[in-house]
Order: C-alpha cells, then structure tokens, then sequence
C-alpha cells in the first residue's frame, strides 16, 4: 500500500450494518411514490400468482387448455360466435381449429412465459455476476479471457443460434424437456452484459479503500469478495436481473412463435400468437388475448425494473 | 410418385375419377370450360399471375413429378395428356401421339404414331427418337425423383441406368421418325395413363443437360420459359412454333404466364381475397389455409371465386408397423378406435377441408367399396381403444408423431396428439422440414418415427396408385413410400395378381379385395378425404378442378377484362 491514497473513505459506500435498514426503507420508500413502478410491481405479483396456481385456479374454473370443444366451432373450424366465440363458458373464446378454451390457454401460457423468463434470467444473472466478479477482482489472465468471451458472445448472432438449438436439440433429444432447454439456452446467451457491468463495478470495488483497508489487515479474497465485494453488488444485480426479465420472456415468446420453442399441447403466449397471425382477419380476439398477455408483463417487469433502478441510484436517493 | 408435399400440389391427383357413377353425383351441369372444341374460342390475350409457394419451378420432365394439367403440361406436351374438365370424368386423351395407344401381343406392346408437323421451340421437328430419348435419361441415377411406373414396367428397365454411357434401352423401338413402340414385361391396362407422365414428353439430345434443363427446358407446348429470376420468378412466353390445330386440350389464352414463386400461403390467400390491381389475373396454385377459407366464408365477393374440389387425396396416420410395441395388430387397431378423425377434420378446415375416410381407396376410384372395419363415432371409441390397449399388454411408452411441418398446419398434429391422449398414449410431435421429412419416412430404417401424418394421391386413376406405393412392401425405404413399413406377403401376391389383370372389374375386385385385407392388419389409419380450395382473380376464367385430379387445370386457363 502507497500513502497517496490515505485520504480516501475507509469505510465503504454502503457497507453491511448499520447503514442497511435505512437504505432499504428509503428504496422501498421511494418506490412506493413512483406509481408506474408500482403499479408494476403489483403486476408481476399478480402474474406470478396466478402462473402458481393456474392448475388450481383453472380446475375450480371448470375449464382446461387441452380439451377440445369442437362444438363451439362453426363448419370452416373458426369459432362460433362473437368475439371468437367469447361466451359464459369461454371467457376469452376459444381457438380456431381446435375450440380449445382461450382463457385457459392464456392462463395457462404464464407458466412457460414466467418459468422461462425467470429461470433464464437466473441462469444469466448466476453466470454473468460469478463470471464478471471473477474477472473483475482477480484481474490478469482471467480477465482477459472471460472479456474476450464476453465480447464473441455479444458480436454472436444469438438469435439465429438459439433457433438453430431449439432446433437441433429436440431432434436429437426428443424426450428432452423443452422448457429446460429454452431456459438454459436462453439464459447463456444473455449473462454478457451482465458480466460486463459487474466486471466494471468490480474493478473500481476492488481499488476502493476499504476493501484495500481489509486486504492490509490480512483477509483473504474469499472473505473479502463475499463480504465486501458482493454486497455493494447487489443492487446492480437486482436491477439487472429484473430489467432482462423481460428480454428473456419476449426470447421465449419469439423462440415459440418461430416454432422452435415450447412444444404443443403445452400453452404458450408465443406460440399461440404465431397461430393467431393467420386468423387475425377472422378472429382478431385469438392474437389479442395471449398478446395482451405478453404486452402486460413485460410493460409490468420493465416498469418495476426502471423503479428498482431509480429507488436504488444512490443520487436519487438522495434527492 | 413420391412427393415432397409441395410437389404434391402441383402433382396430385386424387381420385374422384374415371368413370365413376360417384363422380357424378359431384357433377357441376355447367361445364364452365369451352369443352374439347376449338380452342380457338377461349379469349386470348393478358398475363396470368400463378402463385405459389415453390421456390423453384423443375422443368425437367425425368426428375418433376408434374401433373399433366398443371405447370409443366404449358411447356412440355407428353405422348398424351388428360382431357380434364368441371364435372367430367377426366379422360386420356392423345397430345403428341394421334391415339391414346395401340396394344398388341396381349397387351405388352403399345404403339404410337407421333401428329405430323410437330415441332421444338427451336423449329426443329419432333421426332421419335426424342421421345425415346426422354423416356431413356428417367432412368439416368443422375435424373433420379421423377414418376417411376414404367421403370418396372418396360422390358431391361430394371438394369437400364440411362442413355449417358451411350446405351439405349432396346425395349423402346422406333421403327420410323413418327412412330415409338414400347415393349412391356406383362400387360399394362393402364398404360396410357404412363405416357402421359412427364418423361413421355420429346428432348432433343442436342439440347439436353443434365444439370440444366431443370431450368432451360426445350419447350413443346403453347409457351416457353422466357425469363427465370431464381427464387422470385418465371415467365413463359408464347411458342410461336406450337401448332394450335395439333392441340385439343390446350386452349392457351394468356399471352404471357409469370409464376411468383416463394409466396407464402397465407400472403397469397390474402392478396387473393383482396383482388386488387395485378392480382385480378392471378390464381394461387397452394391450398387456401383454413384460417382464410374461414375469411372467405364471411366475404362473398371471395366466396365467389374459390373453388373446391371434390373428396380427392386421402389424409392418414401411418404407423411404424416396425416400432417397438406397434408391431402388435391390437395396438394399431386400438389406434383405430383412438385417433378422433373429427378432431382432425375440423383442425383441416372443417366441412371444406374433406369427409372422413375409412378405406384407402379414395372415392371415385373404379371398384372401390365403402366398408368401415373399425366402426366408430368420427371422435372414436375411447372404451374399445382402452380395452384393446389392455388386451395387447401395453406399456406406456412416448410415441413420436412425425410431421411435415411445411405441410401439415399445426392444429392436425394436435388433434392427433390429444385424440390418443384420451387413452392414455402419449405423443410428442416431431415436426421436420419437408425435404428432412421425406429424407426420414422413405430412406433409412425407420427407427426415427412411430406415427407419421401424410396425404397420397394417386398419379393416375386407378385403385393401384392407392395401393401399389404405400403398401407393396418392396416400397419399404429407399425412397418408397411404405411409410408404414408394412410388409405382408399376402397383401404383396394380391397387388402382383391385380397389376397383371387385363380384366378392369376383375382388378378392381382384387384391388378391394387387398384395400380390405390391409385394413385388417391397420397399418395405417385412414383420417379424410381431403378436399382442395383454390382461390382466383376476378379476371380470371375458365378456372376449374376436375374430378380427377383435385387440382385446377392451369391448360384451359383464360383472362377476361
């Protein structure tokens, strides 16, 4: 250790202790004011309970997304009716072709947009934070490598990719499951920004004095990456993860609509939307529904994502 | 005849056809084509529009698979062509030859005399040498994928590979520049239904190119390829040395044809309902997707212009009778009751989309019987499905449904799926690219599938071309289409019996005979009938789908203003 930097804070921005509670009161406090992210919030609460219980909640409806209703359909297959065939029994109508019901389809299509969208997320978050931390503090070879990584990642075309797996994939394995599959794919392609921003926090973490400070008091990187490093990481990461979980829905959504992501029966936003495109002249209400459904919660996760991020800047808080 | 499923358009042929009492009962009384007669009567003059979903457009008559009213039938003329007109039992009628053929020697030997004054696009003359020609690179193994009947059918064909070595194949005579004789192994009731496949058309070995005549054919009939830009077009122009008064069924009206390739259906379907500007000249060679026949229901400006066929291809299940498990007849025959066919109409656009089916013969077809050896509701019969299930011991295990994801609209995999998920038979879909499709059912062992969804449509109106191509069990891979890898020896001599069969009622007897005794074994679950929706501009006339085939006969064809 030099003496120049001897006139820096030993004591960190927001070390763990005493100065914890109050930052978590002021974030949640400044949350609650921003409506948008709020109401957000609330959104996503809802999505994920009503994805929680969809079987339940369905069964009690009396309704279920695999049972045909060919009844309900007119002669040329299309729903009978108004609305797409919207009725007591069948909320949102039913689908074309099959007179499955819609409501339980779109019910039924949060499990996969939900499980993938936040185990993707997961994945990258897990991934892009272990690998960015480790780039970041230790530096040197280590550094070089995973950046280089990260950098083909980013100038790989992920999509083309991801549609080629979820090709491939069940070809090879067809017993596979397909959520698994879309998660995992999905998830290791998106940790690459996540990476970067964690290397960088880690950089400048890593020159800061109080982290300098226990280093000269003889703790070891283990002790002070987990105690030091990652705490005053976690804001970051949070607001990341939330911020891409969106992404990571819309990839599933985009992977099904292709036909390469979850398989029928299972439901899903994605692939009913692809359906639907052929009828909208028809039956307009089969693509509003399921996209109704995709547009909300990645409206909703975006704005509690933006909140997040305002209510946990250290400059906002401080306003 | 083998077919990719976009081949199939063009190619099909259903079945609702000669003859056929059953074919009346269709019979639409306003015969909207100008009857055999003078062609001269159609309005002439315009540019037709033909879209379709092909990327490209093979001309080569030894690898197309073309039917004889469709594309390649306004390029190239056969020995004879079909005569195929709204509410008539389509007939063979003579092209280039002046007769539908003369047999002798009981039948093995056809001979045909070529019309006088025939020429290529060139100004050269017909000859029969070309013919002969044509007929000898099919068997070329560079020229492979075109129809195959008379391979097996002509003396030394089996060993003959084509004329690039410098053979000839000597069961193919030509005593003189008009006249062709072809020699056949047994007899051939048929036969002039054979010459009017593809490679019985005239190549001029000057011209000929392996590699270039899919693109650069030389043209025979009423237009020639003027102009191809790969993967978005191509147009014919008129031959100006096509002789009206030698073509009976070519009436030739347009004076330009430009084919939009690569369109997607749907788009198609829309700019068809729509009928605005250059699309009031132009007709959809695909299938109207049942979400736009739904459309056209509501809309009776477009209502006007679809046509539909009649009961033509039959759709159905095949079952890996190899698979494990599914080598038990109870298993498949609990399939039978299983599958709901309903489910699967509906899924296929409902009451336009066909009828349900129960015998491989497709109506129309001579002799065919109507039996059903599986009576059940048009959703099945879960209880019988359960209990044959059990009877046969089976243990659950994932069955892979293979589809044809070019082909096949999602929803009939699914109706599948969930029609044997009532009895407990879980299906996953496996959905492959056509060409990776037929590349899995027709070549290698068949350990990829256990059900696969297709369609068939015989090549000329016969029960033979319902059976002989998906049952022979010398049709089990390499490229065959015994999908179902259905091998019974009894099945086999019943097919040998009905071939060599002079006698038509006689055949068709022993054809509903084996039509029967296959059904028995339930290799296959026959689903529907299916029927064709095609849509027109509204300047478009003339446009009309004859009981056989379910297609629309692009060779009649005309625009009005």
């Amino acid at each position: 250790m030099t003496l120049d930097h001897a006139d820096e804070l030993v004591a960190a921005p927001s070390s763990p202790g005493a100065a914890r509670p109050a930052r978590r009161e002021t974030w949640w406090r400044v949350l609650r004011r921003d409506r948008f992210a709020f109401t957000g919030l609330l959104v996503v609460v809802g999505y994920v309970v009503v994805a929680l219980t969809a079987p339940l909640f369905l069964g009690w409806l009396g309704v279920d997304p695999y049972t045909y209703h060919l009844d309900a359909l007119d002669e040329n297959g299309a729903p009978a009716g108004w609305g797409g065939g919207i009725s007591a029994e069948h909320w949102f109508g039913v689908e074309p072709l099959t007179g499955r019901d819609l409501f339980a389809i779109v019910v039924m299509g949060s499990r996969a947009s939900l499980a993938v969208g936040l185990g993707a997320t997961a994945v990258a978050v897990l991934v892009g934070a272990t690998l960015g931390v480790l780039a970041g503090y230790a530096g040197g070879w280590v550094d070089v490598l995973v950046s280089r990584i990260v950098d083909v990642l980013l100038g790989f075309p992920a999509l083309v990719f991801m549609i080629a797996l979820g090709a491939i994939i069940p070809l090879r394995f067809p017993h596979s499951p397909r959520i698994l599959i879309l998660v995992l794919v999905i998830g290791l392609f998106g940790w690459t920004s996540i990476a970067r921003v964690v290397r960088a926090q880690s950089l400048t973490l890593r020159s800061l004095g109080f982290v300098r400070a226990s280093r000269g008091l003889g703790a070891g990187s283990g002790h002070i990456v987990l105690r030091h490093v990652l705490p005053n990481l976690a804001a970051t990461v949070v607001v990341f993860a939330t911020i891409s979980v969106p992404g990571a829905i819309g990839s599933e959504a985009a992977l099904s609509f292709l036909g390469v992501g979850v398989q029928p029966p299972t439901p899903s936003w994605g692939r009913s939307i692809g359906d639907a495109v052929t009828w909208f002249s028809s039956d307009p209400m089969y693509l509003v529904f399921p996209g109704l459904a995709l547009f909300g919660i990645t409206l909703a996760f975006n704005a509690f994502g933006d909140g997040l991020r305002d209510a946990l800047d250290p400059r906002a808080v401080r306003r | 005849m083998r077919t990719t499923r976009t081949r199939r358009l063009l190619l099909a042929a259903s079945a609702t056809a000669t003859a056929l009492v059953l074919a009346a009962c269709n019979a639409n009384p306003t015969t909207s084509s100008t009857s055999s007669a003078p062609a001269a009567a159609a309005q002439q003059g315009g540019e037709l529009h033909i879209l379709t979903s092909q990327t490209a457009i093979n001309w080569d008559p030894a690898t197309s698979q073309n039917l004889a009213i469709t594309t390649l039938g306004l390029v190239e003329r056969r020995l004879t062509t079909w005569d195929a007109q709204a509410g008539q039992p389509s007939k063979v009628v003579p092209d280039l030859a002046t007769d539908t053929g003369t047999p002798s020697d009981d039948g093995k030997t056809w001979t045909y005399h070529l019309k006088p004054g025939l020429k290529f696009e060139d100004g050269t003359p017909i000859t029969a040498k070309d013919v002969k020609y044509s007929v000898e690179r099919s068997f070329a193994p560079e020229l492979s994928g075109g129809l195959s009947y008379h391979k097996s059918l002509l003396v030394g064909g089996d060993s003959y590979t084509g004329p690039y070595q410098g053979k000839e194949l000597d069961s193919i005579a030509t005593p003189d520049d008009s006249t062709i004789v072809f020699h056949l192994k047994s007899a051939f009731g048929d036969w002039p239904w054979i010459v009017s496949m593809p490679a019985f058309g005239a190549v001029p070995q000057a011209k000929d190119s392996v590699s270039g005549y899919t693109t650069k054919p030389v043209a025979t009939g009423p237009y020639k390829v003027a102009e191809t830009q790969q993967g978005a077009s191509v147009t014919l122009v008129r031959n100006d040395q096509w002789d009206r008064s030698t073509d009976a069924v070519r009436t030739a009206g347009p004076d330009s044809i430009v084919f939009e390739l690569g369109q997607d259906q749907t788009v198609s379907a829309k700019r068809l309902i729509a009928d605005s500007g250059a699309d009031k000249n132009a007709f959809g060679a695909n299938f109207v997707p049942p979400a736009q026949l739904a459309q056209v229901a509501r809309d009776p400006s477009a209502k006007d212009r679809l046509v539909t066929s009649g009961a033509g291809a039959l759709a159905y299940l095949a079952i890996n009778t190899q698979a494990p498990g599914l080598t038990d007849v109870k298993v498949r025959q609990a399939l039978q009751y299983a599958v709901d066919k309903q489910a699967f109409l509906v899924a296929s656009g409902g009451a336009t989309g066909g009828e349900l089916a129960s015998t491989l013969i497709t109506p129309g077809i001579a002799g065919r019987q109507d039996f059903n050896l599986y009576q059940a509701a048009p959703s099945g019969d879960v209880a019988k499905a359960r209990q044959l299930l059990s009877e046969a011991g089976w243990k659950s295990r994932q069955l892979r449904l293979l589809v044809d994801s070019d082909a096949t609209n999602p929803a009939q995999g699914q109706a599948i799926q969930q029609g044997l998920a009532r009895v407990g038979l879980k299906v996953t879909i496996v959905s492959q690219p056509d060409d990776v499709w037929s590349q899995t059912v027709t070549q290698g062992d068949g350990s990829k599938y256990d059900l696969v969804l297709s369609s068939w449509q015989p090549d000329f109106p016969s029960a033979n071309g319902n059976i002989q191509p998906l049952f022979d069990s010398s049709q089990i891979g390499g490229g065959g289409y015994n999908i179902s890898r259905y091998s019974q020896p009894e099945v086999d001599q019943l097919i040998a019996q009905a071939t060599v069969e002079t006698d038509t009622s006689k055949a068709a007897a022993i054809w509903a005979q084996a039509d029967k005794r296959i059904m028995q074994d339930a290799p296959v679950v026959p689903l529907i009938y299916t029927k064709n929706s095609f849509l027109h501009g509204s300047h478009v006339q003339n446009f009309v789908i004859p009981a056989f085939p379910a297609y629309p006969n692009y060779l009649k064809v005309t625009l009005g203003q």
